[in-house]
């Protein structure tokens, strides 16, 4: 513990401004595709820095190299005035490189403390695990991230965004001069994210060189001294923040104009009802939650994490269990056992967790387009059709604009856009009538957010409902025509899109304002009972 | 006109590697399938009988209990699971036949009830597996035990003869010529029917589909719509009803009930699938690869005791090719 509060010392009394990690030209390969170009790039002590592209821009393929997961095919990089290439990612850690990665690297059986020191864990004298000193240790650590926590306590019951924290805490551990941060905040809520923020500043501040990779630009400004941009393997700029505007961060990440980040409005709702969702009731998750889709809405889900969000889609696709409630699809009760009668009904729900909860990543793009619906291409005896399948396949690709090689495509080896369009187009072979999407520009890069857009304002438009689950405010309001906000498992307003703001939506969402406004179809129904918990 | 829509795919630069599953499977298959063609000379050389019609269909005969259990373990791979219980359902499918015989009933079905025996202790395991939530590692485990146990208890762990009719299955041949040829055991032309049977199942209908689903993301294939549980429990009855029909084909060779026999078989058979490239984290694998993986097995064994080797250095052999052929996946994979 000494060791890293004498090197937070050290790197104070450093000029805050001194380049410690140089790249130059760096190139790098795989089969079949250049992933980085002459790459240059510099990063200084107590800095910020972002980078940003599209997905494939080679932001990922750059930090494993830093990390030591790849070794650059060419050009140099130093590290701290000398060149250094890193075998290993041990070499980097021992380096002071440490890296958090999107998906959360730790083990949920294993205490805090044990996270935070696995693989050099203190030991005794006899040979032991020295737990009092990996415990004291922790909570020393987590103290200078402002974070009070028992570090006996089994990981999984932590909320994931004390996990990130645990997870700063265990790269700062290894006394890491940089920090290299891939979608911090993609699993957190607006208040979390402030506490996340608080710390990177604490850590900027003490001399730490940090690279944050992100697709939210919004959320850059808060925090962020530099930028530089990556678009096909190539450096494009790099820039002061201060000295960028968005609009010209987002035409240099794509490499061409985009004058609106939301398409126009396309769909218009129509006044007949399609789904009724009453009183759906989950003990301790959903408390009495009613309301209403029409015909050619986008109806957006608002809350904090943990407000019951995916739990309500889940609820009403059948895939979690409720205590009571009903789902009234067109007049008829939904039996909610189990998602297929809810597909039957032509419900979709288009999960946050594309790899793990909406696509069979092993198997071939045609078979994920498929797996809904393989009644449709089945002949007697359930005996399928390939070349049905490979016709739906062929019109959905050429429809959603899938780009892939072949129709044959493991679906794993497509980008994250891609992958959201092969989901999209799995429910639309079920000729669902109700999409609900759950976070679908997570992880997405700029110019495919915008045609998933357009895909949902189309689905609309064709008359089909959407429900839209979001934590990215101008997403919903960019999006949706009605607004449901959950706090704690409760609906606390339904709102109307036009005539909402952020800081009405945002103190809803808090628990902070409490009445049900702004929707006079709500009004024929029983109100949902606000925050019985407080 | 759907052919210029694949033109247009085509055209747009990939920024992926086009990974098309096709071809990597189809080298897969060819290396093993190549395996099998060098064992064979290499036998055929050192072995001076080897290479005779004779020979061959006696290797063919003794391969197929591995096949055809190793095909239904593979069911239950893909989806994620195992079935190590398969050796002691074998057991119990024959001896309960034979007992079955013995006490008067026809022959055909007393063999009905063998295979019934075998599909409803796959039943078994998959109502474990789906309902009790056990791991599939655990309820098989202790259906291994329970039914070998039963098959031990109702023989009192003694050989009872069967009637001579409960022969033909296990011992006839069909197409002989005569003392030259002696005809194609019907064993082998079961085994035969059911790798082809099977083959189309798990290839060309919804429920091989659904297998595959299953085992490669389960949660995806429940929030498909996919009843993952039944699908599940479909896998487990196949298994269970091959092992079955191994039990009542190797009581038919014997003419008696054997409680002690095919033990450790369900070893040779996950491997067999394993040399075959099933992944026994689910998702991947084929009957083609299966039977290849037990005619590598099987070529290995015959070929080895003719060569002259005993049957320690056989154990040493084929444990290596199972270590060697796990490997190679990986290496290839990771490629």
């Amino acid at each position: 513990m000494e060791n890293f509060a004498s090197a937070m010392e050290l790197r104070s009394s450093l000029p805050a401004r001194e380049v410690i990690l140089e790249v130059e030209h760096v190139s790098k390969s795989f089969p079949g595709v250049k992933a980085l170009d002459n790459i240059s790039f510099d990063l200084r002590r107590g800095e910020v820095h972002a980078l940003v592209g599209e997905n494939g821009a080679g932001k990922s393929t750059l930090m494993k190299i830093l990390s030591g997961v790849y070794q650059a095919d060419s050009g140099t990089i130093r590290y701290k005035g000398k060149e250094v290439t890193f075998r290993d990612v041990n070499q980097a850690h021992e380096a002071g490189i440490g890296i958090i990665y999107q998906e959360l690297n730790l083990i949920p059986h294993l205490s805090v403390a044990a996270n935070i020191f696995i693989g050099r864990e203190p030991m005794t004298r006899f040979g032991t695990l020295d737990e009092k000193k990996m415990n004291a240790d922790a909570v020393e650590l987590l103290s200078h991230l402002n974070l009070r926590l028992d570090p006996t306590i089994k990981l999984n019951k932590l909320p994931v965004s004390k996990q990130q924290m645990i997870e700063i805490a265990k790269a700062l551990s290894v006394n890491s001069e940089v920090l290299i941060m891939d979608e911090p905040t993609s699993a957190l809520s607006e208040s979390e994210i402030d506490e996340l923020f608080a710390v990177i500043h604490t850590l900027r501040d003490r001399g730490v060189a940090i690279i944050y990779i992100s697709h939210r630009l919004e959320e850059l400004r808060h925090i962020v001294d530099r930028i530089s941009i990556f678009r096909d393997g190539h450096s494009v700029s790099t820039d002061d923040f201060t000295a960028i505007s968005s609009s010209e961060i987002v035409s240099r990440m794509v490499g061409r104009k985009i004058e609106a980040i939301f398409p126009p409005k396309q769909n218009a709702p129509t006044s007949e009802k399609v789904l009724e969702v009453r009183n759906i009731v989950r003990a301790g998750i959903l408390h009495d939650i009613s309301f209403d889709l029409y015909r050619g809405e986008i109806l957006g889900i608002a809350g904090l994490m943990g407000a019951g969000r995916s739990e309500l889609a889940r609820a009403i696709f059948g895939a979690d269990p409720i205590d009571s409630g009903d789902v009234i699809l067109n007049g008829r009760k939904l039996s909610l056992k189990s998602p297929s009668d809810a597909i039957r009904a032509g419900i979709a729900y288009l999960s946050e967790n594309r790899k793990e909860e909406g696509l069979a990543v092993k198997m071939q793009l045609a078979e994920n387009i498929t797996m809904a619906n393989v009644q449709e291409i089945s002949r007697r005896f359930g005996v399928l059709s390939r070349s049905q399948e490979m016709e739906a396949a062929r019109h959905y690709v050429k429809d959603l604009t899938i780009r892939t090689p072949s129709l044959t495509q493991i679906v794993n080896h497509l980008s994250g856009g891609n992958q959201q369009k092969v989901v999209v187009a799995k429910w639309l072979f079920c000729d669902s009538k109700i999409l609900i999407f759950d976070e679908p520009t997570r992880g997405i890069d700029v110019g495919t957010k915008y045609a998933i857009y357009e895909l949902i304002g189309t689905l609309a438009h064709e008359g089909r409902g959407i429900i839209m689950i979001s934590s990215d405010l101008p997403e919903i309001l960019g999006l949706t025509d009605r607004l449901l906000v959950l706090h704690e498992g409760s609906l606390v307003a339904t709102l109307n899109t036009a005539e909402t703001t952020p800081p009405e939506i945002l103190n809803y969402a808090a628990g902070v304002a409490t009445s049900i406004t702004g929707d006079s179809r709500m009004s024929d129904q029983k109100l949902p009972q606000k925050r019985e918990q407080l | 006109m759907s052919e210029t829509n694949v033109e247009q795919i085509k055209e747009e630069p990939p920024k992926v590697r086009n990974t098309s599953s096709r071809p990597q499977i189809a080298l897969d298959k060819f290396i093993t399938l190549g395996a099998v063609v060098v064992l064979f000379i290499f036998f055929s050389i050192t072995a001076p009988n080897f290479f005779t019609l004779r020979s061959i269909l006696s290797l063919a005969l003794q391969t197929c209990a591995i096949t055809i259990m190793g095909i239904g373990v593979t069911f239950t791979i893909i989806t994620g699971g195992i079935d190590l219980s398969i050796g002691s359902v074998i057991a119990l499918a024959g001896t309960v036949a034979v007992m079955v015989a013995i006490a008067g009933v026809p022959i055909w079905l007393s063999m009905l009830t063998g295979l019934l025996v075998g599909a409803v202790c796959g039943l078994l395991n998959g109502i474990m597996i789906t309902r009790l939530k056990l791991p599939p590692f655990i309820a098989t485990l202790g259906m291994m035990m329970v039914a070998r146990g039963v098959a031990l208890t109702i023989t009192n762990a003694n050989a009872y003869p069967a009637p001579e009719a409960f022969g033909g299955l296990g011992n006839s041949a069909i197409f002989g010529t005569g003392p030259q040829f002696p005809g194609i055991p019907l064993p082998v032309l079961i085994m035969i029917a059911v790798a082809l049977i099977f083959a189309f199942i798990l290839n060309k209908t919804r429920i091989g589909r659904y297998t595959y689903a299953v085992g490669s993301n389960e949660e995806s294939a429940r929030l498909s719509g996919i009843k993952v549980n039944l699908v599940k429990n479909i896998a487990y009855v196949i298994s269970g009803l091959l092992a079955g029909l191994v039990g009542i084909i190797l009581a038919s060779r014997m003419i008696t009930s054997q409680p002690n026999s095919a033990v450790g078989y369900e070893l040779n058979a996950i491997a067999a699938a394993v040399i075959g490239g099933t992944s026994l984290m689910g998702g991947v694998g084929t009957v083609l690869g299966t039977v290849i993986g037990s005619f590598i097995i099987g070529i290995l064994t015959v070929g080895l005791t003719m060569a002259g080797a005993n049957y320690f250095m056989q154990q040493i052999v084929i444990g290596l090719v199972v270590i060697g052929a796990a490997a190679a996946d990986k290496l290839m994979s990771r490629q």
